[in-house]
């Protein structure tokens, strides 16, 4: 008997998240852009010199990061619930494939295709702001796709909720940590074992500005998002895909 | 046969392929309230039978299958497959699976539906074309090819879920009410195409509700009820004559002879006769005496299959 071609189904993956969410991601991120660059453009005319001194410099940088992290959100979405609640592992899984590979093949995928996608949208605007760095804002995405989508994999394989549930995690861990980040005792302890996510305006701006970040900064937010996307591999393994 | 046996092993030469050990299921809410869905149950399939698994809604029947392909962890025991934990066999053989709910994207083409599940079943590109034309014309889906899986029928959709099973020459086919939501027709192609894919390599199991289809297809029927294996049942009249079975009997000619052969037939009008024997012997000894006192005897039907007769015994005639 042959083992599955899993491999090859990759390709089948990609087209999969091109039409699920590639498009809407491009559409959300070039809309986005453009509510923020068209104002600017329309008040100061085409001479508008946007560069890394500029004062709207730091704005752009607040939402392109925040471009990515949507886009990781909706790349993450439903990335093994999906196959639960609809019952697709029904078929997929009787066929000689691992589980685990499935979906590691599948985060991958995904990976790419968010650096895909964002590989278009700084490819625009590079047009209109000459001095924003492609391969910087793809070294973000990435970082970031670890980071984010490991625990956004981790919630995926945990709950059937994990869009609302990612969004509360990524939220919350920020709110919690603006709050008790800088107190003493339990509280403010506590809030060091939340999602890193407080480091991601400091590395926004150093990594897509100027293409390097604090190394301890990477590694935390590396390390948090892999150590998630090895649980969810690990309760994957360990839990049952049927309810 | 009869009764309920801790365990039902097959006695004879034929290679064990699945094994049930002492397999229980209980689902268990955060709130502490628990569901036992299946209690210690222990079956053995052997290699070339087609084992039926009947039982009344609820029974476990689609909880035990999903606990065979590995979906879900028993809470106790254990199911082999070949001797490999369930999962691992088919991670690494894959097995030929219709599940009782067909779950296909609905945005997939039928055909590209096929081509997606040939690819994940390791069928190199250079035949899955011929496979799923193959599949296709079986199932009578070339004219749906074309259509997303959304736009199909409850018919077509059940045949494509049918057509992924039959993609691969699987030494081992699970289908889970494979007839449901099928016109005659097709359940009548359907149980062809069962008797086709019977091999003396092959183990196939059928889940479902209907007695009729298992008492034609299966070698055995399982029988279950409240997650417990109530009994096992040879489908065969031979191995099992009944000691009191009720037959309706319909006459072409001669009415006026039946009760010289069977004394307490009752007329159920149109010439027909219900009859009351205590064994295929006692019938036939009846049958040969009505026919040489010129009778022409038009159809012989049993009131009840010797699988819906334990079937109502082991879970109540109320089901």
């Amino acid at each position: 008997m042959n083992r599955g071609r899993l491999g090859k189904y990759s390709l089948w993956q990609f087209r999969d998240f091109v039409i699920d969410r590639g498009i809407a991601i491009l559409i959300i991120g070039f809309l986005w852009g453009y509510a923020l660059i068209a104002p600017f453009r329309a008040a100061r005319g085409p001479q508008l010199q946007l560069n890394t001194s500029s004062p709207i410099w730091p704005l752009l940088i607040t939402v392109t990061s925040s471009i990515v992290s949507v886009s990781v959100l909706i790349a993450v979405n439903g990335i093994v619930s999906t196959d639960r609640k609809s019952g697709y592992y029904r078929f997929l899984f009787s066929k000689p494939v691992s589980v685990v590979a499935y979906y590691v093949q599948l985060y991958f995928v995904h990976m790419v295709g968010v650096l895909a996608a964002m590989l278009v949208l700084s490819g625009i605007l590079r047009i209109i702001v000459p001095d924003f760095s492609i391969v910087n804002y793809l070294l973000y995405t990435a970082l970031i796709f670890m980071a984010m989508g490991g625990i956004g994999f981790f919630i995926s394989v945990a709950t059937r909720f994990d869009w609302v549930t990612l969004a509360a995690v990524w939220l919350g861990s920020r709110a919690l940590r603006d709050f008790y980040g800088a107190k003493p005792g339990l509280a403010g302890k506590l809030v060091q074992v939340l999602p890193p996510v407080h480091k991601l305006d400091v590395l926004a701006n150093s990594l897509i500005t100027n293409g390097s970040a604090p190394t301890s900064d990477v590694i935390w937010l590396l390390a948090y998002g892999s150590l998630f996307f090895v649980l969810g591999l690990v309760l994957l393994r360990q839990a049952s895909l049927a309810d | 046969m009869d009764g309920v046996p801790p365990a039902c092993e097959l006695n004879g030469t034929a290679a064990l392929v699945i094994e049930f050990r002492n397999v229980g299921k209980t689902y268990r809410s955060l709130l502490g309230n628990s569901v036992t869905a299946v209690e210690e149950f222990s079956l053995q399939v052997v290699e070339g039978e087609i084992l039926g698994i009947a039982g009344p809604n609820g029974a476990g029947k689609s909880t035990l299958i999903a606990m065979m392909l590995g979906y879900l962890r028993p809470t106790k025991g254990t199911v082999e497959i070949n001797g490999l934990p369930a999962r691992t066999y088919i991670e690494r053989n894959g097995i030929g699976y219709l599940s009782e709910l067909i779950a296909i994207h609905p945005k997939w083409r039928a055909d590209t539906a096929l081509v997606r599940y040939a690819t994940l079943a390791g069928i190199s590109d250079a035949d899955i074309p011929l496979r799923v034309d193959e599949v296709i014309e079986k199932l009578g889906l070339a004219e749906h090819r074309d259509k997303r899986v959304k736009a199909l029928s409850k018919g077509n959709l059940q045949r494509l879920g049918l057509a992924q099973a039959l993609l691969r020459d699987d030494q081992i086919l699970v289908l889970d009410e494979p007839t449901h939501g099928l016109d005659p027709v097709w359940t009548q192609r359907f149980r062809g195409i069962v008797e086709e894919l019977r091999r003396p390599d092959r183990t196939i199991l059928i889940a479902s509700h209907n007695l009729d289809e298992l008492q034609r297809l299966a070698d055995r029927v399982a029988i279950i009820d409240h997650g417990r294996l109530q009994r096992v049942v040879s489908t065969g009249y031979e191995q099992n004559a009944p000691a009191v079975t009720r037959f309706r009997l319909t006459l072409a000619g001669g009415s006026d002879r039946i009760r010289e052969s069977f004394p307490l037939a009752e007329s159920a009008g149109r010439g027909e006769y219900d009859v009351t024997v205590r064994s295929i012997q006692e019938l036939n000894a009846a049958l040969a005496d009505l026919i040489s006192r010129g009778a022409l005897v038009a159809s012989v039907v049993p009131e009840r299959s010797v699988l819906e007769q334990q079937f109502r015994e082991a879970v109540g005639e109320s089901q």
